[in-house]
């Protein structure tokens, strides 16, 4: 199974420039049970990571200095399990994906709700843990959904869903990525093979059918969710409360 | 009219003078025959040498005078009988009437010769002025009104006595040279009465200024020594002239306005960074408080206020950073070929809670019509319409959408009844931060949205725009240009 404890606390590391945003964040991720640790910019981050073991990074993407690709691209080459998350101020699409393509595991927007960011740096830990074990044929059950591999089945509410063996490639591929995003790039490569770069309606037809299969409403999908410009992410696996105690999500 | 009579005194004296000169000279020549008792053809020649130069250093007439007495001459002290007016031997008919063709044919010619050549140097001359004209005309100082500079430069560069120009543009008129002569009447009346025109006096030269092919003034000429030949020319430079310095203040007028929509531009992106920031901070700090927990009800409900409100600022403030960005053109679209009535399907499912309880009443003549664009912005320009249309129109009534494809062009529209948009305000509801007076009360909104949809119909080569009649509501529209929709 695919699926992390909801106890399990790790370390953090917040780099960013704004001192105002390292103390809220360090309140904040420290309230909710993460270690914490600061660096200002990349370059001071990088040795704090050598020294000591973290879970993941919080990467401001325009920082003085190396800057937050720069530092993402160095810490990916250093550490390549660790999960690496970006944040960012502006909405440009070109700087996600930049962010991804330097191999950070998933980006935020400036400002984010703190439940969406914890979630986010659950799904890009868990990827880190789960890539040492690799099982590919692991049953994975996300919400209602749940995905055999091994006997190519997809039920919803335990009902079997009938896919094409397209839509079922895709499908696995989101859902053994859950929580992350999967640029279209990527996607279209990994399920039509390498020569499918640029195909996007093709990507697109195939996600509004995997929807109404899948999705009560297919307008207002709740599993496989759009990134604008970037690509497709399928909902990470536990929505459920952040902290013991916490609100829980209704 | 003194001055013409003056002149006209002196032409007869001056002619008179002249005639009588020759007259002395072929007088003196018969003189000096005489004494020398050189015989008739030899006189004759003689003659017919100081006819031409009469006819060279004076004129025509003055050489018929000088010949008429040289004919004379020769009858009365050469012709045998001498001393008689009378011409016995007809051979003498034929010589003397030889001479009077021969002195006039010649003279004719050399006067025609010598105003030829007077003619190309006048020419010559004209062709420096027009080259200094122009030259001048070039060196104009871009900062000044044209209008004045152009005719103090071809009063004084040219002949002209006065000049007289009419700037359409500017609908006014300069002019310079000569006191109490009309011109600047005469030359505003050129333009109206769009004609070219030469007054019978040959002294007044009307012309309109014509760069291209509409004309943009017109120019009077007044002067003696003015050919229409000048005339045209003069007035071909003042019209380049003039057009080149209305260019070059349409282009600083656009450098202007570019750099102050710069400046508002960078202006809007910092203020909508720096929002962000503080932002971030309050938003982690408000949802960490509500993910932590241990909060009572009423605790509870100030942070919920907090987080919603912050999330609202950055909603704005991401909006004012999406036009910046559009305006400075710095938006990197991602194009691809949109497919319109299913991006409106999806729109209409995904923002059904936006509609504000109306119902749609989606017509579309052509399934297949699709742009090149940009799918998101392309949404989102829909959506604004959309979302505006539910704002104005009257409760309970439907909001009409259609997609029609017009002569290579995708067209989308979206009617709303209810709300009428005022004449006046049908461009300026476009421009940013620009609301309509009446509409401050009635709904909620930040006068961005039009906008966007503005810049987002112009990155894609399109056009937004409005239709209006009290009574029957209001249509907003935005055409793209059409391609074609490969079936996959």
């Amino acid at each position: 199974m695919n699926s992390v404890s909801t106890s399990s606390r790790g370390k953090v590391l917040i780099v960013d420039d704004e001192p105002s945003i390292r103390r809220a964040l360090r309140t904040t991720f420290g309230t909710l049970g993460f270690d914490t640790a600061e660096a200002v910019t990349g370059e001071q981050a990088l040795p704090l990571l050598r020294s000591s073991s973290f879970d993941a990074v919080l990467l401001d993407i325009n920082m003085p200095g190396m800057g937050g690709v720069e530092a993402c691209r160095e810490i990916r080459r250093q550490f390549p399990r660790l999960a690496v998350l970006m944040l960012t101020v502006r909405d440009n699409e070109d700087d996600k994906v930049e962010a991804l393509e330097a191999g950070a595991d998933d980006y935020v927007m400036k400002p984010f709700p703190i439940r969406e960011l914890v979630a986010r740096v659950r799904s890009a830990v868990r990827r880190s843990h789960s890539s040492t074990t690799g099982n590919t044929n692991a049953v994975i059950t996300i919400g209602d959904i749940t995905l055999d591999p091994a006997r190519r089945l997809v039920q919803k509410n335990g009902q079997a869903v009938h896919l094409t063996p397209k839509e079922f490639d895709l499908l696995h591929y989101l859902m053994q990525h859950a929580g992350l995003p999967m640029m279209h790039a990527r996607l279209l490569s990994a399920v039509w093979g390498p020569d499918y770069g640029g195909e996007l309606e093709y990507l697109r037809t195939f996600v509004r059918q995997l929807r109404k299969k899948l999705e009560d409403d297919a307008a207002h999908p709740k599993y496989l969710l759009t990134d604008s410009h970037i690509g497709y992410r399928f909902r990470e696996a536990q929505e459920s409360r952040l902290v013991p105690g916490g609100k829980s999500d209704h | 009219m003194h001055s013409a009579a003056k002149a006209g005194l002196e032409s007869t004296f001056g002619f008179a003078g002249r005639s009588l000169a020759g007259s002395a000279a072929v007088l003196a020549a018969a003189y000096v025959a005489l004494r020398l008792q050189v015989n008739f053809s030899t006189t004759g020649f003689l003659d017919l040498l100081i006819v031409v130069l009469v006819a060279m250093l004076s004129g025509f007439w003055e050489a018929t005078v000088t010949s008429l007495v040289a004919l004379t001459c020769l009858n009365y002290f050469f012709v045998p009988p001498v001393h008689t007016f009378y011409v016995a031997d007809p051979q003498n008919w034929v010589a003397l009437v030889t001479f009077e063709s021969t002195a006039l044919l010649v003279s004719r010619l050399s006067i025609q010769m010598e105003k030829q050549a007077r003619t190309a140097i006048l020419e010559r001359r004209g062709m420096e002025k027009l080259y200094e004209l122009s030259r001048r005309t070039l060196l104009m100082d871009p900062q000044r009104l044209p209008g004045s500079q152009i005719v103090a430069q071809i009063l004084d560069v040219t002949e002209v006595e006065a000049v007289a120009l009419f700037d359409a543009a500017r609908a006014s008129e300069d002019m310079a040279g000569a006191a109490g002569a009309d011109l600047e009447a005469l030359a505003r009346d050129t333009y109206l009465g769009d004609r070219n025109q030469d007054d019978p006096d040959g002294t007044t030269w009307r012309r309109l200024l014509r760069p291209g092919t509409s004309s943009i003034g017109a120019i009077v000429l007044r002067g003696e020594n003015l050919s229409p030949l000048l005339a045209d020319s003069i007035a071909s430079l003042a019209a380049i002239a003039l057009e080149r310095a209305r260019a070059f203040e349409k282009q600083s007028h656009a450098e202007a306005a570019r750099q102050s929509e710069k400046l508002r531009t960078a202006v809007l992106d910092a203020l909508a960074h720096a929002f962000k920031t503080p932002l971030t901070a309050i938003r982690t700090a408000s949802s960490g408080l509500l993910e932590a927990g241990h909060l009572d009800p009423a605790q509870e409900d100030l942070v919920t206020l907090i987080d919603e409100e912050s999330e609202k600022l950055n909603a704005l403030s991401t909006r004012l950073l999406q036009t910046a960005k559009l305006e400075a053109s710095e938006t990197k679209l991602h194009k691809e070929t949109v497919l319109i009535p299913q991006l409106i399907q999806d729109l209409l499912a995904e923002h059904s809670d936006q509609l504000g309880g109306h119902r749609t009443l989606v017509s579309i003549s052509n399934q297949l019509c699709a742009t090149y664009g940009d799918r998101e912005l392309l949404g989102t320009a829909i959506m604004q319409f959309i979302d505006n249309a539910a704002k104005y129109s009257t409760p309970g009534s439907p909001i009409g959408i259609a997609v029609d494809d017009r002569d290579g062009e995708v067209v989308i529209s979206v009617h709303n009844e209810g709300s009428e948009v005022r004449p006046e305000d049908r461009e300026r509801i476009f421009e940013r931060f620009y609301r309509s007076p009446g509409s401050n009360h009635r709904a909620p909104g930040t006068g961005l949205g039009l906008s966007i949809i503005k810049e987002a119909a112009e990155v894609h080569r399109g056009r937004a725009w409005v239709n209006s009649e009290k009574g029957k509501g209001t249509t907003f529209f935005l055409s793209l240009p059409r391609a074609e929709w490969r079936t996959q």
